[in-house]
């Protein structure tokens, strides 16, 4: 589309025809106070505080967020009129709003204390009893909602409506006695739910989990990835006296769009665990590094196949390419298994990329049910049917959430026969009038589907349609682990050492381990007849880097550092790996990172350093950015 | 009981009125109803109904005074999937009764009209949102529909020709705000009655997204008359400007309320002394809503303003949907706007923040005032509060209405504002202890 141009406040610019005022205005730093309108949200021009004078246009201001820009269009937002109009909504929004900013959590970091300064009347005229409310409400074990506060943006339930798809927040009563509720009073349930969180302008919808824990001004954060899904969201870690205090999302629009699921959001509170594991112990004696890496050499070497290794699903890459020349090396021949995988294999070539979900007209899902396993993902392909019109075909045993739009086709399969049914759909009308991309997204059915029998029947379909696919991993740093070849499947049955890295195997430790050394972080009872126990960092303090289920490799960036006595994973794999005779010597994990770009093709972008760290965001912009 | 007053050639909506058991499909048909339906079908094209509406003049009667052939010609004909009329009987105006009037005495009159007008606009379906609380229209339209199936004028060949015409009913659930259209229409979808951002507007995007007119019940009920009499027949009553007839209500300290069709242009002192019989025993007339509470109000004094609607735009207030209110000088104005905000402020839907908060700001400022606790300072933020209500600030009339009430009853009124709120006195309630 042609640019058009406009003036706003006296500036001139071009830009995209199609754009909103208040988003122009932006582009030449000029903040139009904004409420109800959310860039990832359909504009309603409810809150009315963007009201603007626009010229050619009627003697009346008009929305900012709901008009977009025209050839011509003059915008005026320090006119009387549109300085009064902005100053009468602050102060009509003020009026039964409670006197809560010292006790609220949203203050530091409220955009209706940002706006009230920038914008509203430096004296209230409010004398007089505010409306009340029981307060606070909890939504759920992690979100509580304070009404008083409440400013009746919506953002919440149009959130729920047009992103998640869920009905379990709504309003009730009209007028000036409106409230936002969940139905029939249940707590929430979605795994979306946190996000309402981030929209809230005020500090109606708090965490529950972060209640009363600081003021913005006194943490800092750092910009990192999300360890809890193959997805790979990027959030910002939030800390505060070297303890991880919130977590909130950053908005990457190739990936998750600025939400993140309720797992990663509050699934934290481990790393600031007092019963927190600081030094090595053998055999419950403190021990210094040394000794009890030593120890650890002299357990597991040699043993080949009587050796079982224990990785867990957020296993860095760096962390996978120093077992990958451990297993190369002296602990050649042993069995691996890592938690939480699929059976997928390494794609076998291109695959889909989580942006072009946006673009596909078809997409097909298969094997999967995507809102558990890969749920950023699911609010994606949510957006790709409802806001741009893409179709639907979802082959499952079980009914699904993508069921609620009512044009998707739902292929009910036997399970085990989801291969067949791929097969099918090459005849299918939709995909062959499809138009434009299709998307093929499939999962491993939870292990009831033959797994390279579906890789291939998807990847024959991709090829037959033009479309892509996306194998749906599940643990967080499968793809990495497959491409250094340690994402192992073995049974750890009949071992007699066990390195258990992370936490312990989930069938548990296997009766014939004679020997067992761990690295966690926490004391478990499964840990108790280790004979050495390393302490581990946590994800908060971890360097190292992720490739998510689109191949994409993103750097983690811990907020907290690694305090003596800790040691990081690849300086304590490092040290390992010199006990056993291995001749080690890394002057920091970026040397592991070139290392391991040369030598794995998947892994090249470990050489690029990772991006400079953002500028420092002035609080007054916190996660809830207007 | 409607007056038939002498208009040229006589009324137009309350032509048949006199007739037992109009209501029923033979004897409407017996006097000429469904000969514009048919000859329309049959004879006409939908471009030449659109033309026979405009040169009719007629301009819709809900309030907007929008000229309705202009409405039905927005609509995209060729669009591909359905058209719909949506007749806006949610009447809730305080004040205004003249859709149940019409409703109740000729149902087939308004199901004619709004068959007429789905084919204007290529439509074949008309949905008629009801209020809630009109059990008896309600139930006299659903029959009447019954007795047009029967009949095979609406069905899938209505008249015999191969142009399926429909008309259902949908209720309300008791809000104010769905009288205004797109709260209507999200009403009619199943959602939470608020208003939408307009543009688009709904004869681009409507009810389910597809192209709609919203038409007010007595505006529909007129075209039936306007197809078998001519459009130019119906332009040579009214004025220059705003032609034709239409229905008011009248009621307050009238002695003969009710609803009365009046051509377009005579004076208010007309309907309310004429018609109305003026003024009870004794009492003089202090101020009138001349149409509908959201009208600015109108001292007595200005009896002898003409119902023209331009010239009512004009003077600062409208014909709106022909409420008339009148009080006399035994009433308190500052209570009466008292009331009225209450009820803007209960019917708020809560989506903006200017009507919301507003209007419950403007009542618990009342509310101070006449209790006794007012000052110069209450008296300001009611100007204030007006001021903030208007101008655009809301997303739609209901909070601009609100505001008017305030603005025009201050305006006129100022006195019995500064006795409540600064002196603690209403002279109104003095004036007849003494009676």
């Amino acid at each position: 589309m042609p640019d058009v141009n406009v003036t706003i406040d006296g500036h001139k610019l071009a830009v995209p025809a199609g754009m909103l005022v208040v988003e122009a205005a932006k582009l030449v730093g000029i903040e139009i106070p904004v409420f109800c309108y959310h860039h990832k949200l359909d504009p309603v021009g409810a809150c009315r505080l963007c009201l603007v004078e626009l010229s050619p246009g009627p003697p009346r201001p008009q929305t900012g967020c709901t008009t977009p820009v025209a050839e011509g269009m003059v915008v005026k937002t320090l006119s009387p009129m549109a300085v009064q109009a902005r100053a009468d909504i602050l102060e009509f929004e003020l009026v039964n709003h409670p006197l809560d900013c010292p006790v609220c959590d949203k203050g530091g970091e409220c955009p209706l204390q940002d706006f009230t300064f920038r914008h509203g009347y430096p004296t209230s005229r409010i004398d007089g009893p505010r409306l009340h409310f029981k307060k606070p409400i909890p939504l759920s074990e992690t979100i509580a909602l304070d009404r008083e506060r409440c400013v009746l943006c919506y953002r919440c339930t149009r959130y729920y409506d047009e992103v998640a798809w869920e009905q379990e927040l709504t309003v009730g009563q009209r007028g000036v006695q409106s409230f936002i509720t969940s139905q029939f009073d249940q707590p929430l349930q979605s795994i979306f739910s946190g996000n309402i969180i981030d929209l809230c302008p005020v500090g109606a919808l708090t965490s529950r989990v972060w209640r009363f824990e600081s003021r913005p001004w006194d943490m800092t954060h750092t910009a990192s990835i999300c360890s809890k899904c193959a997805v790979g969201c990027n959030v910002n870690l939030w800390q505060r006296r070297g303890q991880l205090v919130r977590v909130t999302a950053r908005e990457n629009d190739d990936i998750d769009e600025g939400w993140i699921c309720d797992r990663g959001r509050f699934d934290y509170t481990d790393v600031n665990d007092p019963t927190r594991l600081r030094t090595p112990r053998i055999r419950g004696a403190k021990a210094t590094w040394a000794d009890a890496l030593q120890a650890v050499a002299e357990g597991i070497k040699g043993k080949k196949v009587k050796l079982g290794i224990s990785l867990p699903a957020d296993i860095t890459n760096e962390e996978a390419f120093l077992f990958r020349s451990l297993l190369d090396g002296p602990l050649r021949g042993a069995r691996v298994k890592m938690h939480g995988r699929t059976a997928l294999p390494l794609p076998l070539g291109e695959t889909l990329r989580i942006k072009e979900i946006d673009d596909a007209r078809v997409l097909v899902v298969v094997a999967s049910d995507t809102e558990n396993e890969v749920p950023i993902v699911n609010l994606r392909i949510k957006k790709a049917v409802s806001k741009r019109g893409a179709r639907l075909i979802v082959i499952h045993p079980d009914g699904v959430d993508l069921d609620r739009d009512p044009r998707t086709v739902h292929i009910r399969n036997a399970p085990g026969s989801a291969a067949a049914e791929v097969r099918k759909l090459a005849s299918n009308e939709l995909l062959k009038s499809a138009g434009g991309l299709v998307a093929i997204l499939y999962g491993d059915g939870l292990g009831s589907e033959e797994i390279v029998d579906l890789a291939k029947s998807c990847r024959e379909l991709a090829e037959a349609v033009g479309g892509k696919v996306m194998p749906l991993y599940r643990a967080t740093n499968e793809r990495g682990a497959l491409a250094a070849g340690v994402a192992g499947w073995d049974s750890l049955d009949g071992v007699e050492a066990l390195l258990s890295w992370g936490p312990p195997p989930t069938a548990g430790i296997p009766k014939s381990v004679k020997f067992l050394a761990v690295w966690d972080h926490l004391p478990r009872p499964q840990n108790e007849k280790a004979a050495v126990v390393l302490s581990a960092t946590t994800f908060a303090q971890r360097q190292g880097s992720y490739t998510n289920l689109e191949g994409t490799v993103q750097f983690l960036r811990p907020p907290i550092e690694v305090d003596q006595p800790l040691k990081d994973s690849w300086e304590v794999l490092t040290e390992l790996g010199v006990a056993l005779g291995m001749n080690l010597d890394y002057a920091g994990i970026f040397a592991i990172q070139r290392e391991a770009a040369a030598t794995i093709p998947a892994m090249a972008a470990l050489a690029q350093p990772p991006s400079a760290e953002p500028e420092p965001q002035p609080v007054l912009v916190g996660p809830a950015h207007p | 009981m409607a007056e038939q007053r002498g208009t040229v050639g006589g009324p137009v909506l309350t032509e048949w009125f006199a007739t037992r058991d109009l209501h029923k499909l033979d004897v409407y048909e017996s006097l000429g109803g469904y000969t514009a339906l048919r000859k329309v079908l049959k004879e006409m094209t939908a471009a030449q109904v659109i033309d026979e509406v405009k040169i009719s003049g007629l301009r819709g009667r809900g309030g907007a005074d929008f000229p309705t052939a202009t409405k039905w010609s927005f609509v995209p004909k060729d669009h591909p999937g359905p058209k719909y009329i949506v007749v806006n009987a949610d009447e809730s105006e305080p004040g205004s009764a003249k859709d149940r009037y019409l409703m109740e005495n000729s149902p087939h009159m308004l199901i004619e009209g709004a068959a007429i007008a789905s084919f204007a606009i290529s439509g074949h379906q008309a949905w008629i949102y009801i209020r809630g609380e009109y059990d008896l229209p309600y139930e006299m339209l659903r029959d009447a529909i019954a007795e047009a199936h029967a009949k095979g004028y609406l069905g899938e060949h209505s008249f015999g020709t191969d142009y399926p015409m429909d008309v259902r009913l949908y209720r309300g659930h008791g809000a104010y705000i769905c009288g205004e259209e797109t709260a209507l229409l999200e009403s009619l979808e199943g959602k939470r009655a608020q208003p939408r951002s307009r543009p688009p507007f709904p004869a681009v995007k409507g009810a389910w997204g597809m192209p709609t007119a919203v038409n007010n019940v007595e505006t529909l009920s007129t075209v039936p008359w306007i197809m078998r009499h001519g459009g130019a027949e119906y332009a040579k009553r009214g004025t220059e400007r705003a032609k034709g007839t239409r229905m008011v209500t009248v009621s307050g300290d009238v002695q003969k309320p009710g609803n009365y069709e009046i051509e377009i242009g005579v004076t208010y002192r007309h309907v309310i002394e004429e018609l109305a019989g003026g003024a009870l025993p004794g009492r003089k007339i202090k101020v009138f809503w001349p149409g509908g509470s959201s009208a600015k109000v109108l001292p007595g004094s200005m009896l002898d303003t003409s119902t023209d609607l331009d010239y009512l735009k004009s003077i600062g207030t409208m014909g709106g949907s022909g409420g008339i209110i009148v009080m006399d000088d035994s009433h308190c104005v500052v209570k009466a706007a008292a009331r009225l905000l209450r009820f803007y402020a209960f019917e708020s839907c809560g989506k903006c923040t200017p009507c919301r908060v507003g209007g419950n700001w403007a009542v618990r400022t009342y509310e101070r005032i006449l209790a006794g606790e007012g000052s110069q300072i209450e008296l300001g933020i009611l100007e204030r509060v007006s001021d903030g209500l208007q101008n655009g600030r809301c997303l739609c009339g209901l909070g601009d209405a609100a505001g008017w009430v305030i603005e025009s009853t201050m305006r006129h009124f100022h006195n019995e504002y500064e006795e409540h709120s600064l002196h603690n006195v209403c002279s109104v309630e003095a004036a007849l202890a003494h009676a």
